[in-house]
């Protein structure tokens, strides 16, 4: 089941199995790094503390959704209604704070939704057979317009001071980014070293093969979906107390962007690989390429031709790699 | 295959110095005309009508007609007010059915869907506010074609892809409010930021070149450091502010937010910076997105008309139009309780100046 995850041939040495193994990720980290190396020497502003707060806590809630994304995609399937789905918990944590619900139930309750969505359209697709993408279309559809219906348009305002926890700053640290940290390194060992997790792996690579070995697959997909609702969950409370208003629409193309970090990340489009500490390096990336281009005086406009570049150069180099393999 | 990322980040670099000499200032090329610095109102130069004509439409005066109001987007504080003031107005009026529906994020293709729906299905007038003046043109003059009448509001498209235009406030009024009020909070040599939607949105492109007009003929020591874009995205438009306080630090004394949505989420990225009283925020939003910066004494100034009055101005004057009582070549159209409204360049009509919400009036609005 292991071989899955790693395509190196044995007889070469650790650190080269090591680069193979996560050679997306070291490309990416070199990205940040390179990033921060450069932008800092023409404005040394861009290291500054706040700065660096403010890139790592930028898109932390990207980042988050996107190990939900990552386990999806890694099981050979994908959901574009994930941006829907975080505005929705959203305005259903926002709604049940500013009713005066205790904060742990409006921070609990959206994410518990989350999941059961999930699981629903994960039964969907692993018993009826539909392809994801058509299902969570459909899902994507329906939460959009079910939103804007359902709030009719009106912001949320008005939330209680400790309902934000987002705003709050342990250690002077940003709480988005203890989540992002926490959930990437925890699903990382849970995906490495738990059956689950590993079977996640066999059914995105060949799902009668992992079947014949003995996994229902079926049931792995129901719960990789239902693990996405929990992720995209948190990811929506993150988002959702970041600032004093809930607008009742999400930030547009917001599933592409989960998507594009895993995808950059490592999380090969065919799945069976990857890691989710690509798509969080991935996320980092994003928001450390859109502060680069305010620091360069660079139109926000080109940050969408530059992933779009990076995805096709990592799909490329997904698609070689695989070849090389064989 | 590496390389190949690496590369088109390398690239980046590249261009990003290119650009670094361009430095987009976020307005349009087109000629300004800032007004005088103790606000003498500007003579209004005659201009024949040039708007467009409904090909035969049916007599539709005092009969029941169905509009449809195609906004930018719906689902957003701007947008539910101006809606409201349609549906106002046509309770009002008693002889029409409006509705408002449109796409749920700033798009011009799907605006172009619903309106080519609506053209399809059957309406007598259409009410919007464009995406893109340009693109929009053609599906507007197939409505026209059709013998539709044609009303558009808060963004214009073409003039000859519609029939009037409801002017919210002059771009050169705006652009005065906005910056004199700048002035007024960072002092005459202070330096600023833009936060916008984008390129092609033609309101923010207009009031942007107004803007620097103005401050060259009236606050010319004012230093205008940079625009960034943000569409109408809240958290974008943090993320944007908050980048711009890291990069600027005590040299950056004010920003400028050009949207309802970009004005709140640079006051909140101010609030989180702890920078509140260090930097203004001065802009376009709607008061209750405001209200906890205004009350805090974060945001001293926001600039806007009222949207409502907006919505319910352009409503009857596509009835107006509808009767036969606004006729190419008008000087001024009856608005319902707004009274007479002016009619200047051609074909637009002006709701009136701009309205500057504070701490003492702020509480007295909803929307």
């Amino acid at each position: 089941m292991s071989a899955s995850a790693s395509i190196a041939p044995p007889g070469r040495s650790a650190f080269q199995r090591f680069l193979s193994g996560y050679g997306q990720e070291i490309v990416v980290f070199l990205s940040i790094i390179f990033l921060f190396v450069v932008v800092g020497a023409i404005n040394p502003r861009f290291l500054s503390d706040t700065n660096i707060n403010s890139i790592f806590a930028g898109n932390a809630y990207i980042a988050v959704a996107a190990i939900g994304m990552s386990m999806i995609i890694m099981a050979g399937h994908i959901d574009v209604s994930v941006g829907a789905l975080i505005g929705v918990i959203a305005t259903i944590a926002g709604t049940l704070a500013v009713n005066g619900y205790p904060v742990w139930i409006a921070w609990l309750v959206p994410i518990i939704f989350s999941m059961a969505v999930n699981a629903g359209v994960g039964a969907l697709v692993a018993y009826t057979r539909i392809p994801s993408i058509v299902v969570t279309l459909g899902m994507l559809s329906i939460l959009k317009g079910g939103l804007i219906s359902a709030t009719a348009g009106a912001w949320i305002t008005n939330m209680p001071a400790e309902f934000m926890i987002a705003q709050m700053r342990p250690f002077g640290i940003p709480s988005a980014v203890y989540f992002m940290v926490a959930l990437t390194i925890l699903a990382s060992f849970f995906i490495k070293y738990t059956d689950f997790g590993r079977s996640i792996y066999a059914v995105g690579g060949n799902m009668e093969a992992a079947r014949a070995a003995g996994i229902n697959p079926e049931r792995v997909v129901v719960g990789v979906f239902a693990l996405h609702g929990f992720f995209a969950g948190v990811a929506g409370i993150l988002f959702a107390t970041q600032l004093q208003v809930i607008q009742s629409t999400v930030p547009p193309n917001l599933e592409l962007t989960v998507i594009t970090a895993s995808v950059i990340g490592g999380v090969s489009i065919l799945g069976g690989t990857g890691t989710v500490i690509g798509s969080t390096l991935a996320a980092i990336l994003f928001a450390c390429i859109g502060s680069a281009l305010i620091f360069l005086n660079v139109s926000a406009y080109w940050l969408r031709a530059v992933l779009g570049l990076m995805i096709l150069a990592t799909v490329l180099a997904d698609m070689a790699r695989r070849r090389r393999a064989k | 295959m590496k390389k190949l990322t690496l590369a088109a980040l390398l690239g980046l670099g590249l261009v990003s110095g290119q650009a670094l000499a361009a430095g987009w200032t976020g307005g349009d090329d087109q000629q300004t005309n800032p007004l005088a610095c103790d606000g003498t109102p500007a003579a209004a130069a005659a201009m024949p009508y040039d708007g467009g004509a409904p090909t035969n439409p049916p007599d539709r005066k005092g009969k029941k007609i169905t509009v449809v109001d195609v906004p930018k987007l719906i689902g957003i504080g701007y947008f539910n007010a101006t809606s409201k003031g349609i549906a106002d107005a046509a309770a009002e009026l008693g002889n029409v059915d409006a509705k408002t529906d449109g796409p749920t994020k700033a798009n011009i293709d799907e605006q172009i869907t619903f309106l080519d729906n609506y053209i399809t299905s059957g309406v007598d007038g259409i009410l919007f506010a464009a995406n893109d003046p340009v693109a929009i043109a053609p599906v507007l003059k197939k409505a026209l074609e059709k013998g539709i009448n044609v009303v558009g509001y808060d963004a214009n498209s073409t003039p000859d892809a519609r029939q009037w235009f409801v002017n919210q406030a002059q771009f050169n009024g705006i652009a005065k409010a906005l910056v004199d009020s700048m002035a007024a909070e960072i002092g005459e040599e202070g330096g600023f930021a833009i936060v916008t939607s984008t390129f092609t949105t033609p309101n923010q492109a207009r009031w942007i070149a107004e803007m620097s007009a103005y401050a060259e003929k009236c606050h010319p020591k004012m230093k205008w450091l940079e625009t960034v874009e943000a569409q109408e995205d809240n958290n974008l438009s943090f993320n944007q502010a908050t980048t711009l306080i890291n990069k600027y630090g005590d040299e950056l004394k004010g920003i400028f937010g050009m949207t309802s949505v970009a004005t709140p989420a640079s006051a909140e990225a101010v609030t989180q910076a702890n920078k509140c009283g260090n930097i203004a925020v001065v802009g376009l939003a709607t008061p209750n997105a405001m209200k906890p910066y205004v009350e805090k004494g974060c945001v001293k100034s926001v600039v806007l008309w009222n949207p409502v009055d907006l919505g319910y101005a352009a409503m009857q004057v596509l009835r107006s139009v509808a009767d036969g009582t606004l006729q190419p070549g008008a000087t001024s159209v009856k608005a319902g309780k707004l009274g007479e409204l002016q009619v200047i360049n051609g074909s637009e009509i002006l709701l009136g100046a701009p309205y500057v919400f504070n701490k003492d009036n702020i509480g007295q609005f909803d929307f």
